[in-house]
């Protein structure tokens, strides 16, 4: 995970969910940030044109961490 | 032999003869909605959910459904009357009704609803594209105007989706509602106020499962006995259409701007398929426009199909939302996969009734 890609999708996931910043981790996961289903699939159509990965919305579950989403988005880029 | 002289020679240069065109032009408006209001409370004690949990995921606080017995033409009728009243003239020749819950699957609403309006004889059918029916039917209806088939056409979209939607389905019951929004359109110049064009329309069927009712159609025709319960009634893949409305409304959107020769500077009014609040943002977000010009009624009425977007425009015109000269952005998506876009300049009407006022004069 670096901190590059982490740190791009917080920005995405703070643009389109208001978080407390305080409680944005990398072990937190998107449900225990209350991130919706629909704000779920915002969050993936905006990796897909921020960072140019396509996940799909049944791999982008709100079960996953916020750093073991960026560890998936790096995988993709095959870094 | 001829004696008309010889046509003139053409060169490579020289631009082709077109006659003056004929474009469809706005002139009447009006929305119409049934008169049974169906709040978040009342959903929530029925179904597992909640007045919150609704207005988060989608912005919607109440819907309207059409009562006992009340059909989509009962609502095209009223909701046609009042645009025709708007239009001056209760006079039209072609009717065309964009709906995805006919009366009957046979035939066409359109020709039922032009005779109750005491249009009959005009040329009338249905237009099916599901949520992006009202812009399909703006292109036909500029299109009869254009090939001089029509003079005046009514362009109704109407909708009861409370028939297809099952009552007990949680994710759907909540969005849709019933309603009917209508407009005439004249033929005209392309360059006055109220000129419809730029359209751009497409679709993608291979997405047809994600917006369907997969029984009662030739492919799994109805059979007698009892219907497999789910399959006779609406469904949505709800995320993947999610995404496909956001991508695809802000992807057409920009395309009209584009055979236009314009920016979304110059948009003054966006009015988008009232799908749901969330994909509204989403899309002006998309296309980086200031919230202030989003025009939405999703919040009162919910996604009413095909009449969304001409009772998203009677709505706005009734409170003053929309004034004569503003540049105004239509776009819609729905089933099918289906989407549009088009561009109009508002022009000068009469008074809008507002559709939330029943005005104790249902269709007959």
């Amino acid at each position: 995970m670096s901190a590059t890609t982490y740190d791009r999708l917080v920005e995405i996931v703070t643009t389109v969910h208001d978080a407390p910043t305080h409680r944005i981790s990398p072990d937190i996961t998107f449900a225990q940030l209350d991130v919706d289903s629909l704000t779920m699939v915002e969050i993936g159509m905006r990796i897909e044109r921020d960072l140019g990965v396509h996940i799909t919305d049944d791999e982008l579950s709100e079960d996953l961490t916020l750093g073991a989403t960026s560890t998936l988005i790096e995988t993709r880029l095959g870094q | 032999m001829f004696s008309s002289p010889a046509p003139t020679p053409t060169t490579a240069t020289a631009p082709p003869a077109v006659p003056p065109a004929r474009a469809a032009v706005l002139c009447g408006l009006g929305g119409w909605l049934p008169s049974r209001v169906v709040t978040n409370e009342e959903l929530s004690r029925r179904l597992d959910t909640s007045d919150a949990w609704i207005r988060t995921r989608t912005g919607i606080t109440q819907r309207y459904a059409a009562g006992p017995g009340e059909a989509t033409s009962d609502l095209a009728v009223a909701a046609g009357r009042r645009a025709l009243r708007s239009a001056g003239a209760p006079e039209a020749d072609a009717v065309v009704v964009a709906t995805t819950t006919p009366d009957r699957s046979c035939p066409a609403t359109a020709p039922l609803v032009a005779d109750r309006l005491g249009l009959a004889g005009a040329c009338a059918f249905d237009v099916g594209a599901v949520c992006t029916g009202f812009v399909y039917g703006l292109a036909s209806a500029a299109g009869l105007i254009a090939a001089g088939v029509a003079e005046r056409v009514l362009l109704i979209g109407a909708d009861t989706y409370s028939t297809i939607v099952d009552p007990e389905d949680r994710a759907n019951a909540i969005i849709f509602g019933d309603g009917a929004g209508a407009v005439v359109l004249r033929a005209g110049s392309p360059t006055e106020p109220g000129a419809v064009g730029h359209f751009d329309l497409g679709s993608d069927g291979a997405g047809e499962e994600l917006i369907m009712v997969a029984a009662g159609g030739s492919r799994r025709r109805p059979a007698p006995g009892p219907a497999e319960r789910p399959d006779g009634y609406f469904a949505m893949r709800g995320k993947e259409v999610y995404r496909h409305a956001v991508t695809r409304m802000t992807a057409s959107a920009r395309a009209s701007l584009a055979l236009a020769g314009l920016k979304t500077d110059d948009i003054d009014r966006l009015v988008p398929h009232q799908a749901n609040a969330r994909i509204l943002r989403s899309v002006a977000q998309e296309l980086e426009l200031p919230p202030d010009r989003l025009v939405s009624n999703v919040a009162t009425v919910g996604n009413t199909g095909a009449a969304s977007v001409p009772l998203a425009l009677a709505d706005a015109a009734a409170r003053d939302g929309l004034r004569p000269g503003e540049r105004v952005l239509l776009t819609a998506f729905g089933g099918g996969l289906t989407w549009g876009s088009c561009l109009l300049t508002w022009p000068a009407l009469g008074p809008t009734i507002h559709p939330h006022d029943g005005g104790g004069t249902p269709a007959p």
